[in-house]
C-alpha cells in the first residue's frame, strides 16, 4: 500500500468540502498499536497509514451512534463520511447496506485489498520489551519490522492473525475508490469448524461448558462487532428480557446461542469480537458455522450483495425438512 | 435414590392447523404424556429460534412446533419461514453439544387428532430417552 | 392490574380428571388475581353471569377462562366482556379440557398440568392490552380486469347489484377466447350466440363503464380504496362517432394477418374484429398501418369523411384514473404453442393445426365459413391428438388442462357432422368426461362412428403426399400408423403471457403450474391473499365455460362484500412497529406475506429515519415480522415475545 497515495486521495477527499471526516488508522507513538484517527485536517491526514499493524475494523463507528454519525435515509446533501476499509470491513459494510442501516450516498469509501493483518499479542511476545514505535511493511513473504534503528525479517505466518489465514474476502466489495492492487483470495474452507463438528455430542457439550464458564459477560464482543448496532440490543434489554444478566453457565449460553443466531447470514466474517474478547473465547466457530451451514443449506454468502434479501425472509420449497414429523 | 425422569416439553401450536388438531386428539380423547404443554401461536412463522432457549432455559427439555403442512399454512408461507429457520438453529444446537433432538418440528392438519397424539408420544419417549438437559442449568 | 381467573367443570368433561377446586385455590395465589372461581359451565348463562357480576363489583380489568379450547367459546367470553363494556381482547383462555382433561389418564397429573396452564394464562392476560379494530369506508366500484365471459359475468353481477364497474378489456372488442369459439359441448349451443347477448349487455349497461383497447398500468392502495390507472391506447377511430359502416376497411389500402382468425386469414389495417364486436368501433392496426408508418395513404379518412368522420389520427394515449373498492382478475389464458413439440410437425405442414384454429375452421363466420378445409380441400382422415402441451414434464406443464377431452370429442362430432364418411380418430391418455352431460356425449360421440384409441403419439411426418400419425395403440399393445389429411392437436391452456405484469401490478402468487393463485385451494378459490382482489376463470387455472361463468358470479358475490357492507374492519389482533427502536433494516418488509408493511419517515433524535409500518388493514396477524425483527421492534399485539416469554417462564416453575 502507498501510503503517499493514501494520503494524497485523503486530501482530496477532505477538500471537496462536504466531507464531516475520514476515518482511518494512524500510529501510536509507542510499540506495535494503532488507533482509529476521526481525520478532518490536513494535519491528521499527515498521521494517516495503512500497515499491517492495521488490526480494528472502523466499520463499528457508522452505525455505532446513528445520530452523531450517520443514518439511513439522511438527504444526500448532508455531509458524507469517508472510511478506510478492508476486504472483511468492506464486507461488513456490504451487508449494512444491504440491510439499510447505512445510506450509500454519504459513504465515501476507500477500499483497501488486505493481504492480512498482524495479531497484537504475536507480535507483542515476539518483541517483548521492545517500546520503539514500530514501523511494520510487508515484502514478499515477510513482515519487515522497523524498531528504532533495528530492522527484522519475519515470516508472515508467525505474525498474521488467525482470521485472516481463513479469509476469502480480502478484496473489497463496496468502494470509491481502491488503495492498491487487488489479491490473490483463496476459497473458503471451514477446517476449524469441521474439527468441533467431528466431536461427538458429549465432547461437544464439554467443550463449550469450559468455553461458556470463562465468559464475563462482558459484552465487549457485541460492542466491537459492526453487525451489532440496534439501538436497543434485544439480549440486553429487561423489558421484555430474553436472556437474563447474570454470570452463570446456563445464561452465557443462552447469551452465546442468541447471538449466534442474530448473526447467522449477517455476520462479515471480521474477527473483532475474537479479537476483543478479555478471556480468548473462540467466538468466530459459532459464526464461522453459522456461515458454512448458510451457504450450504441455503446459498446465502453474508456481505456479497447489497440487493441480497435477508435469509429468514425468504424460502425455498425445497428447503430440507427430513427432520419434521 | 434417582428419581425417575418427568421431562417438561413446551409445544408451540399454529393456530389453524396444529392447535385445531390438537383439539381433535382431544375430542376423539386420544391420550398422550402429560408432560407437554401447549401454547398456542397464530402461525409458526411467529416462532423466533430463541422462543426455545427461553423455554430450555426456564427448564424445559425439549421444545416441539407444530404447524400446517407446506402449502397450506393459513397465511400462505408462515410454515415454510419457520422450518428454515428451525433447520439453522438445530444445526448450533447440536453444535454447541446439546441434542438437536430437543427441537422438534412437525406438520399437522387441523384433520389429524391421532397425528398429534403419535407425535407427541414419540417426542416425549425420545425427551426420556435423552435424559434431563443441564447444559441450560446454572 | 385486577384479573379474575374462573375455572370450568364443563360438566364432568373437565372436573373427571383435573380437581377443579384445587385449581382455583391454586389460582387465588398467582399474582393479580383478584378473584378465583369454579362454575359447572361458564359459557351458560348462569356462568357469565357470574364472571359479569365480579367484572362490575371487584372492577376486573383482565379475565381468564380455564375452561375448552378457545377455538369454541372465545368469541363467547369476547362478546360478554364487550356487553360490560370491557375490552374484549383482554381475556386469555387456558385449554384445560381439549389439551388436558381429556387426554390425559392420571388426575394427579392432569392437575399439575392444568395448575401449570392457568398460571401460564395468568401471566399473559396480565401483560395484554386493550386492542380496537378499525374501520374503512369502502368505494363503491369495482375494476374488473379482463373483458372475456369470466370478466363479463362478474361485471354483470356487481352492475346489476347497483355498483359502478370500469371493466378494462386490452383487445379492442370484449369476447375473449369464448367469442372465438364455435359450437360449445356439450349442448353444442353456438359460442357466439350465448355470449353477444351478454356481451351486448355489458356494452349498454348504465353502471359498466367499457374501457376497451385499454390496459391496468397502475394499482395502489388496498381493499376499499384502490386507486386505479388505466391507459387508454388510441383506437385512431373515434367511439362516440363510428357507426361500424365498414367503408373504411372496403378501401383500405394495406392487408395484414388477422389475429382473431389465428393469422389463417387475412384483414385489412382498419378493421373491426368480428362483427358482433362490442364496442360496435373500427380500429387501426398501428404495426401496419401505412399512414402510421409513412403518412402515404389516407383513403379511409376521405371516404369517412363523407359519412361520420370518425378518423381521427391525431388520437393519443389517454390516461384515465379510477378509484374503485374491489378488483376483479379476469385475464383469461393463452394457448399451449406446439411448436415446443415439434414431433407433431406444427411448424412443417399446414395441415397440422391446433384445437383453437380448428375453430375458427368451424366457425361460420371464420376464413373457411364453417367449412372444414385444408388447402381448399375436404379432409378424409382426421386425427385427433389429445394432451398436446399437458399432462407432459417435458414441456413443462404437469397440470390436466381440463377442456380438452371434451372439446376434441366435440370437434370430432363437428367433423362428422360436416364430413358424413370422414375416417375420425382421436388418439388419447384418458379421457376426462367429468361435468354433468359430458360423459353422455362422449358416448354419442363413439356412436357417430369415431374411434377412439389409448395412445400418446410420438411423431407426425410425411409419407407420400399424406401425413402420418405413428403411436402405440396401448390397449391393443400394437404400433399404429394412421394417415391423415388433417391433424389437430389438442393444445390445452397456459398461463396468459401477461401473467407476470399482473402479478407484479398486483402483488399476486401464483402456483407452481404459474396459474395465479388463489387463498385456499378449497374454501377460497376466488380469492387472492390480497383483500380485495379476486380471481375469476382461466387465469386461475384450466375450465370450462360453465365453471368460468359460476367462477365470474362467484367472484361478484365476494367483491361485492366489501362493497356492500360500505366498510371495511380491520383485525384487532395485528402486528406493530416500534418506531422509537425499529432499525429500518426492512426484514419484515420482505417476509410479509401480505405486502402489509411498508418504509415511513420519522424523525428521532432531531433527524429523519426510515422506519417500517404497518399497514393494520392489510395486516393479517400472522407475526413473521416479529420473528424476523432482530431488534424486538416488531410486534404481534396479541403475542408479544414478553407475552410469550411470560408464559414460557410460568410452564417451567414447579408449583405445589
Amino acid at each position: 500500500m502507498d501510503n503517499q497515495r493514501f494520503r494524497d486521495e485523503a486530501k482530496r477527499i477532505l477538500s471537496e468540502g462536504n466531507v464531516r471526516c475520514l476515518i482511518g488508522y494512524s500510529k501510536d507513538a509507542a510499540g506495535f498499536r494503532v488507533s482509529p484517527l476521526f481525520a478532518r485536517t490536513e494535519g491528521d491526514v499527515e498521521r494517516l497509514l495503512f500497515s499491517p499493524l492495521c488490526n480494528i475494523s472502523l466499520v463499528n463507528y457508522l452505525t455505532l451512534e446513528k445520530g452523531a454519525l450517520l443514518e439511513s435515509g439522511a438527504r444526500a446533501e448532508e455531509e458524507k463520511i469517508a472510511i478506510v476499509a478492508r476486504g472483511c470491513d468492506s464486507r461488513a459494510l456490504c451487508q449494512i447496506l444491504a440491510e439499510k442501516g447505512i445510506s450509500r450516498e454519504r459513504l465515501i469509501v476507500l477500499g483497501v485489498p488486505c493481504p492480512g493483518v498482524i495479531d497484537l499479542s504475536r507480535i507483542e511476545a515476539r518483541f517483548q520489551g521492545r517500546r520503539e514505535c514500530a514501523e511494520v511493511t510487508e515484502e514478499g513473504g515477510a513482515y519487515l519490522v522497523r524498531l528504532g534503528n533495528d530492522s527484522y525479517a519475519v515470516p508472515k505466518e508467525e505474525l498474521l492473525a488467525e482470521h485472516c489465514k481463513r479469509c476469502s474476502f480480502p478484496n473489497p466489495l463496496v468502494y470509491d475508490v481502491l488503495l492498491g492492487e487487488p489479491v490473490a483470495q483463496r476459497k473458503p474452507s471451514y477446517e476449524d469448524v469441521m474439527a468441533v463438528e467431528a466431536m461427538t455430542l458429549e465432547e461437544k457439550e464439554k467443550f463449550w461448558k469450559e468455553i461458556f464458564g470463562r465468559c464475563l459477560r462482558c459484552y465487549a464482543c457485541r460492542n466491537a462487532c459492526p453487525l451489532c448496532y440496534c439501538d436497543e440490543c434485544v439480549l440486553e434489554r429487561l423489558s421484555p428480557q430474553w436472556i437474563q444478566r447474570s454470570v452463570n453457565g446456563g445464561d452465557n449460553l443462552s447469551f452465546h446461542l442468541a447471538r449466534a443466531y442474530h448473526l447467522a447470514g449477517r455476520c462479515a466474517g471480521c474477527g473483532e469480537c475474537e479479537r476483543v474478547c478479555p478471556v480468548n473465547l473462540p467466538l468466530m466457530l459459532l459464526n464461522r458455522k453459522m456461515e458454512k451451514d448458510m451457504q450450504a443449506l441455503f446459498g446465502h454468502t453474508a456481505g456479497t450483495d447489497v440487493e441480497q434479501k435477508p435469509v429468514f425472509s425468504t424460502f425455498d420449497r425445497k428447503d430440507p425438512e427430513d427432520f419434521i414429523l | 435414590m434417582l428419581k425417575k425422569f418427568d421431562p417438561n416439553i413446551v409445544a408451540f401450536l399454529c393456530n389453524w392447523c396444529s392447535y385445531a388438531g390438537a383439539d381433535l386428539t382431544g375430542t376423539s380423547h386420544f391420550h398422550y404424556p402429560e408432560n407437554l404443554r401447549a401454547v398456542r401461536v397464530m402461525c409458526t412463522g411467529r416462532i423466533n429460534p430463541l422462543f426455545a432457549v427461553a423455554a430450555f432455559r426456564q427448564g424445559a427439555d425439549g421444545v416441539l412446533i407444530s404447524g400446517c403442512h407446506p402449502g397450506e399454512c393459513h397465511y400462505m408461507q408462515g410454515n415454510y419461514l419457520a422450518r428454515r429457520k428451525i433447520t439453522l438453529f438445530r444445526n448450533l444446537m447440536e453444535f454447541v453439544g446439546i441434542s438437536p433432538e430437543r427441537l422438534r418440528m412437525s406438520w399437522v392438519s387441523a384433520s389429524e387428532g391421532k397425528k398429534f397424539a403419535d407425535v407427541v408420544k414419540e417426542v416425549t419417549n425420545k425427551i426420556k430417552e435423552l435424559g434431563p438437559l443441564s447444559a441450560f442449568e446454572e | 392490574m385486577k384479573i379474575g381467573v374462573y375455572i370450568c367443570h364443563c360438566g364432568v368433561n373437565i372436573k373427571a380428571k383435573v380437581n377443579v377446586q384445587k385449581l382455583a385455590k391454586f389460582a387465588e395465589q398467582l399474582p393479580h388475581v383478584r378473584v378465583s372461581k369454579e362454575n359447572l359451565y361458564m359459557c351458560s348463562e348462569p356462568g357469565q353471569q357470574m364472571i359479569k357480576k365480579d367484572i362490575e363489583e371487584h372492577g376486573l380489568d383482565r379475565i381468564v377462562v380455564a375452561a375448552c379450547s378457545p377455538r369454541m367459546h372465545e368469541i363467547t367470553f369476547r362478546n360478554l366482556m364487550k356487553s360490560v363494556g370491557l375490552n374484549p381482547y383482554c381475556l386469555e383462555i387456558a385449554n384445560i379440557r381439549e389439551h388436558c382433561a381429556w387426554v390425559h389418564e392420571d388426575k394427579m397429573k392432569a392437575t399439575k398440568k392444568a395448575q401449570k396452564l392457568v398460571a401460564a394464562a395468568v401471566q399473559k392476560a396480565s401483560l395484554l392490552e386493550p386492542l380496537e379494530a378499525k374501520e374503512v369506508d369502502v368505494v363503491p366500484a369495482a375494476l374488473v380486469i379482463g373483458g372475456g365471459i369470466a370478466g363479463i359475468q362478474s361485471a354483470l353481477d356487481i352492475a346489476d347489484a347497483g355498483y359502478q364497474v370500469y371493466l378494462v378489456e386490452k383487445e379492442p372488442s370484449i369476447g375473449g377466447h369464448m367469442i372465438q369459439l364455435d359450437k360449445t359441448f356439450p349442448t353444442l349451443d353456438c359460442s357466439a350466440c350465448i355470449m353477444t347477448p351478454k356481451m351486448a349487455d355489458a356494452g349498454r349497461h348504465p353502471n359498466i363503464k367499457l374501457f376497451s383497447y385499454s390496459e391496468v398500468v397502475d394499482v395502489k392502495g388496498f381493499v376499499g380504496n384502490f386507486d386505479v390507472t388505466i391507459k387508454k391506447k388510441p383506437r385512431y377511430v373515434d367511439e362516440e362517432k363510428c357507426t361500424a359502416c365498414g367503408l373504411c376497411t372496403q378501401y383500405c389500402s394495406v392487408e395484414a394477418p388477422d389475429p382473431f382468425n389465428l393469422n389463417l386469414s387475412k384483414r385489412k389495417c382498419i378493421y373491426i374484429p368480428f362483427p358482433q364486436s362490442v364496442p360496435a368501433c373500427y380500429v387501426v392496426d398501428p404495426e401496419n398501418c401505412r399512414y402510421l408508418k409513412t403518412k402515404e395513404c389516407t383513403q379511409c379518412v376521405e371516404v369517412c369523411k363523407k359519412g361520420p368522420d370518425a378518423i381521427d389520427f391525431n388520437q393519443k394515449e389517454q390516461w384515465v384514473e379510477v378509484k374503485v373498492g374491489a378488483i376483479v382478475v379476469a385475464t383469461g389464458y393463452d394457448t399451449f404453442d406446439p411448436a415446443l413439440k415439434p414431433e407433431y410437425g406444427y411448424n412443417l405442414y399446414e395441415n397440422v393445426i391446433t384445437g383453437l384454429e380448428f375453430e375458427r375452421l368451424s366457425n361460420a363466420a371464420g376464413p373457411t365459413t364453417g367449412e372444414i378445409l385444408i388447402g381448399g380441400k375436404r379432409p378424409k382422415d382426421v386425427v385427433f391428438i389429445q394432451c398436446v402441451g399437458s399432462r407432459d414434464k417435458t414441456v413443462g406443464n404437469e397440470y390436466c388442462s381440463r377442456v380438452c377431452c371434451m372439446y376434441t370429442a366435440k370437434q370430432a362430432h363437428l367433423v362428422r357432422e360436416k364430413i358424413p364418411n370422414a375416417n375420425i380418430t382421436v388418439f388419447y391418455m384418458d379421457v376426462r368426461a367429468f361435468g354433468k352431460g359430458f360423459e353422455e356425449f362422449y358416448d354419442r360421440v363413439k356412436m357417430e362412428g369415431v374411434t377412439y384409441r389409448r395412445g400418446n403419439p410420438s411423431e407426425v411426418y410425411r409419407r407420400g403426399g399424406r401425413l402420418v400419425v405413428k403411436s402405440e395403440d396401448t390397449l391393443r399393445g400394437e404400433l399404429v400408423e394412421v394417415e391423415a389429411d388433417l391433424v389437430v392437436l389438442a393444445t390445452g391452456m397456459v398461463p396468459s403471457r401477461h401473467t407476470s405484469e399482473i402479478v407484479s401490478l398486483l402483488k399476486l402468487s401464483q402456483s407452481p403450474d404459474k396459474f395465479l393463485l388463489e387463498a385456499h385451494p378449497k374454501l377460497r378459490p376466488v380469492d387472492t391473499a390480497s383483500d380485495g382482489i379476486f380471481l375469476a376463470g382461466c387465469c386461475q387455472g384450466p375450465k370450462d365455460i360453465p365453471d368460468t361463468v359460476a367462477q365470474g358470479s362467484a367472484a361478484a358475490a365476494r367483491a361485492l362484500i366489501p362493497l356492500c357492507r360500505g366498510k371495511v374492519t380491520t383485525e384487532a389482533m395485528v402486528s406493530t412497529i416500534r418506531e422509537d427502536i425499529c432499525r429500518g433494516c426492512g426484514f419484515c418488509v420482505d417476509a410479509c406475506p401480505y405486502d402489509a408493511i411498508e418504509f415511513k419517515k420519522v424523525k428521532r433524535a432531531g433527524r429523519q429515519v426510515e422506519v417500517a409500518s404497518v399497514n393494520e388493514v392489510l395486516c393479517k396477524g400472522c407475526g413473521v415480522c416479529a420473528s424476523v425483527c432482530l431488534s424486538g421492534a416488531a410486534q404481534h399485539k396479541s403475542f408479544k415475545d414478553g407475552q410469550i416469554l411470560s408464559v414460557l417462564a410460568a410452564l417451567g416453575e414447579e408449583y405445589a
